[in-house]
């Protein structure tokens, strides 16, 4: 029975010497059912091309280095089954909407320094004694931002909004849902010290719901459902004036 | 993009209450008018008030009819200026987000409710028939 | 092309594509859904203009009734009816409801919105026939 095989098309760029990216075609083995592209791309690395470079740790879908576009969509490439693909090529990417630093790796920095603009840390006003123990929280109060805090920083839904594409200033989905999660967090009380950022011109406003940032996370953590709540939340927050203000 | 810059945006937050009100009023109301009013109507399938020039002149002149068209119309053309500007934005032009892409579009939203109004105020006089 | 190497590395900058829209399915029906303003807004536009006509006396009032016009609404009817859906479907998103402490899913929320609609539907679409009679 002749091995099943199949095509791996992956970005090149080498900074050093390439003035734009482009794809490199690689033929391998497909001998197990369960393979994934990361397993592709790590045949690729360790048995016919050493020079390919990408991210990856965990390879079970839970640390998000993985991220790449697999035929347009972006995926977690530990989760993107060559099954589903075989016998059609499949086109490897660095993510969409970031600059290329070398092959299949992205520059991340924006996406980090968002994520820290919005304070993502239990803020107090008034920090509990020692003496009064922990604070108390019911799975009711969980439950209120539990999706929120599933993220785990794949940058998959940056990748899939146009207007992050469009607009690199724009806050984004992760970074919103996060700061959603800490605002919505009943040991939380630090929503003022975050609303300069969320609700300055380039973060929520900017969103026009596309929902394609929900559609493509891993995790299901509803991003464009954080955004969208967001805007609602700060809008009451101005227009009633018992809203909720802390 | 330094923090002092960052501050909440109000002109952000009342183009995008008035955009998702109008959004919620257009989506419940325009549907019927334009099958009844556009389709039904014209096809003579149902009587429709604007048929008729007394009919009509009837129903607008009711204060009630003039306030819920007034409302309707002010509150879609901000939802449509919104959502126009936006996509505009998504076409790639940038220039839809400054501010003066900003006065032209709410301020036609402004300009069309003005319309409205003095055309509600002149046409068909206010009477309680 | 020049043969020399640059100086230091450097990253190759994002460009959005010109046509990203169409090139998912999901991409293209959002910017379906965004356009319908303009047909919504020609319509609204056009009521305006009848409601003026009124005010032109009996003999100068006339209601259109060409080929035209009905088709013209027949394009807008299909806007329309995309946007009514698409943005009473994410209103159910958006809302957070909590009745007696407990969250309200948004399934009901969408179907409460939904609701509204065939009730103002009924309301309106009763205004513009009983007084035609």
């Amino acid at each position: 029975m002749p091995d099943k095989r199949i095509e791996i098309k992956a970005t090149r760029y080498d900074p050093a010497t390439d003035e734009k990216p482009h794809l490199q075609s690689y033929d391998i083995p497909f001998y197990d059912e369960s393979m994934v592209v990361l397993d592709a791309l790590n045949h690729i690395k360790s048995h016919v091309d050493g020079s390919l470079s990408y991210r990856w740790s965990c390879r079970m879908g839970i640390c998000g280095s993985c991220g790449m576009m697999v035929n347009g969509t972006p995926k977690l490439t530990c989760n993107a089954f060559l099954r589903d693909y075989w016998p059609r090529a499949i086109i490897v990417e660095p993510l969409n909407n970031f600059p290329i630093i070398r092959d299949l790796v992205i520059d991340m920095e924006d996406f980090m320094r968002k994520l820290k603009s919005i304070k993502p840390w239990i803020i107090r006003k008034q920090e509990l004694p020692l003496g009064a123990g922990e604070h108390y929280q019911t799975n009711e109060q969980i439950d209120d931002f539990r999706q929120f805090s599933e993220c785990i920083n794949c940058m998959l839904c940056y990748a899939a909004c146009p207007v992050y594409g469009l607009n690199n200033e724009f806050l984004g989905p992760a970074a919103t849902a996060l700061a959603r999660r800490y605002n919505l967090d009943s040991r939380d009380q630090g929503l003022k010290e975050r609303l300069p950022v969320i609700a300055d011109p380039e973060g929520v406003w900017e969103c026009s719901f596309v929902g394609e940032c929900s559609v493509v996370c891993p995790k299901g953590v509803d991003p464009a459902k954080a955004i969208q709540q967001t805007k609602l939340d700060t809008t009451m927050r101005f227009v009633l004036p018992y809203g909720n203000r802390d | 993009m330094s923090e002092a810059r960052r501050r909440p945006a109000l002109s952000h937050l009342v183009f995008w209450f008035l955009f998702s009100q109008g959004g919620v009023i257009t989506a419940l109301l325009l549907p019927v008018h334009v099958l009844i009013q556009g389709i039904l109507g014209p096809l003579g399938i149902v009587p429709v008030v604007d048929r008729h020039y007394d009919t009509w002149v009837n129903v607008i002149g009711n204060p009630l009819v003039k306030l819920y068209l007034l409302v309707l119309i002010m509150f879609a053309f901000f939802h449509f200026a919104h959502r126009l500007r936006y996509f505009l934005m998504d076409l790639g032009v940038h220039a839809a987000k400054t501010l003066p892409a900003q006065a032209i579009f709410y301020g036609g939203a402004v300009a069309v409710t003005l319309v409205a109004v003095w055309i509600l105020l002149t046409t068909a006089p206010l009477s309680f028939g | 092309m020049t043969t020399e190497a640059p100086a230091a590395p450097r990253e190759f900058a994002w460009r959005m594509p010109g046509n990203w829209w169409t090139r998912t399915r999901h991409y293209f029906l959002y910017m379906l859904r965004e356009f319908t303003a303009v047909p919504m807004a020609l319509w609204l536009i056009w009521l305006l203009y009848e409601i003026k006509r009124a005010g032109s006396g009996p003999h100068g009032y006339y209601p259109r009734s060409s080929t035209a016009f009905v088709v013209f609404s027949v394009i807008v009817l299909g806007f329309v009816l995309y946007h009514s859906y698409t943005f009473l479907k994410l209103a159910g998103v958006i809302i957070r409801v909590k009745l007696f402490d407990r969250p309200v899913p948004s399934q009901v929320i969408v179907v409460t919105m939904f609701g509204s609609w065939a009730l103002a539907s009924a309301v309106v679409g009763f205004v513009l026939i009983w007084f035609a009679r």
